[in-house]
């Protein structure tokens, strides 16, 4: 078996607020394979941001080991975590954080305007169009955000983490800011993606959101449950 | 490559974040725009005081490090010196006399030669002369009052400028080329040209004892420094009608640089050797040391203001740049999540107010610059200090200096504060 994408043993983090330290994570373990697509359940305040942003090296681990490729990252230093977020990971939030003083293309394209490498304009317009057009919303490339659904402000920020064509998408609760039918819509071009070979671990509170995904896990009391494991075929 | 891909990032998402924000950015360019200007002013001013105060000083005393050298005159003595310094334009001979000029055989307005409008105050003072047989009038005080200025008269060997830098007002300044003119040709000082138009002085001149009286063309009013009346005259053309007996209580002043000191320790010799009396008196221009400590002093004065309105300009930028951080801090989380390593980003937030701050700088400089030209234009007339005043380069200077410590000093902490951001908290849903 080839090597996992990403390898969690015994992750704990420890947030310390105003008040006391407390544990959030205790020892997760989890493991994704390169396009494989894994919900994540739970209670709201039960640290499934928390997991992700340690995932998406916003934040690094306080025990445990992350593997990613095989790669020790459990320590990686800024500099590197950086480059790794540029190149390994897209984001997709609940809010959209779009740039509001930029159109749909500039805020696609600020993920690959961002010290980390560098794309000469046309190319830079062909892969940002390739990626508005992947989640359907090419039409509105010239658009400011305050001029888009939240449906459509989502895909924006969808594509802007696709267009760097990353291993794995990251979304954390990308439907809780949208009404059920535009939340379907959301998941679908999140879906498409994996298709083409990318990992996709998504938060969500919404089970037929979850179950689109070949697996399901649940993060209660600070470790992972296993609550559905999905054949290849779907 | 990498450092390209860097640098090109950094001017799109900096020139992004300066679009994105005109008004603020135009209103932290205000503040600076002023706080620099301010220095700039400030600058200029201490330049323009430190160049009138200096060239006040040079006017009499000679610019700094130039040689006066004083002798008296004696029989035979103005040969010597003439001779001596034939064919050369490096060592100045310039003698001095006194001369009444205007209508002839009366008491001049000024006895004494004294300033004229301090005239009442010593007019019996110079009116009188004291010896060992006791104190009586002057020939001058005897005659009637009228229409005559008195005043110091100089020969010159040379032209003297390039070391005592007079200015020239109106008219022109003495030729020394050719052959003397038997009409004498007389520039006048500032205090002079304004005691003719006064007393409407008619041009007839006497000088010392003699009584050839002749009649000078008056071809320029120059600026020496002095308050007293004086003007100065070609030595060989005041000679022409100067009786050689007349020179002996007339004193000598030879101006030259240090480089020319030998010539002087030529004529020096010759002159002990015709049976001078003593040493030549030499004195080197300092006045730049000698008025260092006022200087000083006004310079920390001004240094200080110019601090003070520094830091106003530092408060406003940094009081907008750290209001802009806060606004940004989403902008920045969101950037260091899709990869942008954070110290780009400080340096992108420091670059955003260091280029506003040069900016900035630059355009108060030229309002300076163009200032100043308006200023010099519209007063000058009436405030020489203001003539021909080129912008001074140091004020440029501290404004570009000014303009990169606001920029530094207001762009550092909205940098670390920039790069600090954890995103973790800020991207939590
Ligand atoms: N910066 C922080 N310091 C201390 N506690 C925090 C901090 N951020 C979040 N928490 C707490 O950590 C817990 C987990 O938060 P989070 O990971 O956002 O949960 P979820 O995404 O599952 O709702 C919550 O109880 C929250 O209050
Ligand atoms: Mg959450």
């Amino acid at each position: 078996m080839s090597t996992p994408l990403i390898q969690l043993t015994g992750l704990t983090k420890t947030l310390k607020g105003q008040g006391e330290p407390r544990p959030i994570l205790s020892g997760v373990d989890l493991t994704v394979r390169a396009g494989e697509s894994v919900a994540i359940l739970g209670r709201s305040g039960s640290g499934k941001s928390t997991m992700l942003s340690v995932i998406g090296l916003f934040d690094r681990p306080d025990g445990g080991q992350y593997l990613l490729h095989g790669d020790d990252i459990s320590r990686v230093p800024e500099r590197r975590a950086a480059r790794l977020r540029s190149t390994e990971f897209g984001f997709v939030f609940q809010r959209f954080f779009l740039l509001k003083h930029l159109s749909a293309m500039q805020n696609v394209a600020m993920a690959l305007v961002n010290g980390q490498g560098w794309h000469a304009r046309r190319k830079r317009r062909d892969k940002v169009m390739a990626a508005l057009e992947q989640v359907g919303i090419a039409h509105l490339a010239k658009q400011k955000p305050q001029r888009l659904s939240g449906g459509e402000q989502q895909r924006v920020a969808i594509a802007r983490a696709l267009v760097r064509e990353p291993r794995v998408l990251l979304a954390d609760e990308p439907t809780g800011a949208l009404d059920t039918e535009t939340g379907a819509l959301v998941i679908d071009v999140l879906h498409a993606a994996t298709d083409r070979g990318c990992g996709l671990i998504l938060v969500t509170h919404d089970h037929a959101h979850a179950n689109r995904m070949q697996r399901v896990v649940r993060l209660a009391d600070g470790v992972l449950v296993q609550e559905r494991q999905q054949g290849v075929l779907r | 490559m990498a450092l390209s891909g860097r640098f090109r990032s950094a001017l799109v998402i900096g020139g992004q974040g300066i679009r994105a924000r005109k008004l603020r950015t135009f209103l932290s360019m205000l503040s600076l725009f002023l706080g620099v200007l301010a220095v700039v002013t400030v600058q200029a001013g201490a330049e323009i005081a430190n160049r009138a105060l200096l060239s006040d000083i040079e006017l009499t005393q000679g610019k700094d490090g130039s040689v006066t050298a004083y002798l008296q005159s004696f029989e035979g003595s103005s040969e010597i010196i003439e001779e001596t310094l034939r064919g050369q334009s490096d060592v100045v001979a310039a003698t001095s006399v006194q001369a009444i000029v205007g209508e002839p055989d009366v008491k001049p307005v000024n006895p004494g030669g004294s300033p004229i409008d301090q005239t009442d105050m010593y007019s019996s003072g110079g009116s009188m002369i004291c010896d060992n047989r006791g104190c009586r009038p002057t020939e001058d005080a005897t005659r009637p009052p009228g229409q005559a200025v008195e005043m110091r008269l100089t020969g010159l060997g040379g032209d003297i400028r390039p070391i005592r830098p007079l200015q020239l007002e109106s008219g022109r300044w003495l030729e020394f080329g050719g052959e003397p003119s038997l009409a004498p040709s007389l520039v006048l000082n500032r205090a002079a040209a304004k005691a003719f138009e006064r007393y409407r002085v008619p041009a007839e001149m006497r000088v010392g004892d003699s009584r050839t009286h002749a009649t000078p063309r008056i071809v320029g009013v120059v600026n020496d420094g002095g308050q007293a009346p004086a003007a100065y005259v070609r030595a060989d053309e005041l000679a022409n009608w100067q009786p050689a007996t007349s020179n002996q209580n007339s004193s000598v002043e030879l101006s030259y640089w240090p480089s020319s000191e030998r010539l002087v320790q030529t004529l020096e010799a010759r002159l002990s050797a015709a049976g001078m009396q003593g040493d030549i008196y030499r004195r080197v221009a300092d006045s730049r040391e000698h008025i260092g400590g006022q200087l000083d002093l006004m310079r920390m004065i001004f240094l200080g203001m110019a601090a003070l309105v520094l830091l106003i300009g530092v408060a406003g930028i940094l009081n907008v740049g750290l209001a802009t951080v806060g606004e940004r801090v989403e902008e920045f989380a969101l950037r260091r999540a899709v990869g942008t390593p954070r110290l780009l980003l400080a340096g992108i937030v420091l670059a955003e107010t260091l280029i506003i701050g040069l900016l900035t700088a630059a355009a108060a400089v030229g309002a300076g610059v163009v200032g100043l030209e308006m200023a010099s234009r519209l007063f000058g007339a009436r405030e020489p200090m203001l003539q021909n005043v080129a912008f001074p380069w140091q004020a440029g200077v501290a404004g570009v200096i000014a303009g990169v410590v606001a920029g530094v000093l207001g762009g550092l902490l909205p940098a670390i504060r920039a790069a600090r951001i954890p995103i973790a908290t800020v991207m939590r849903a």
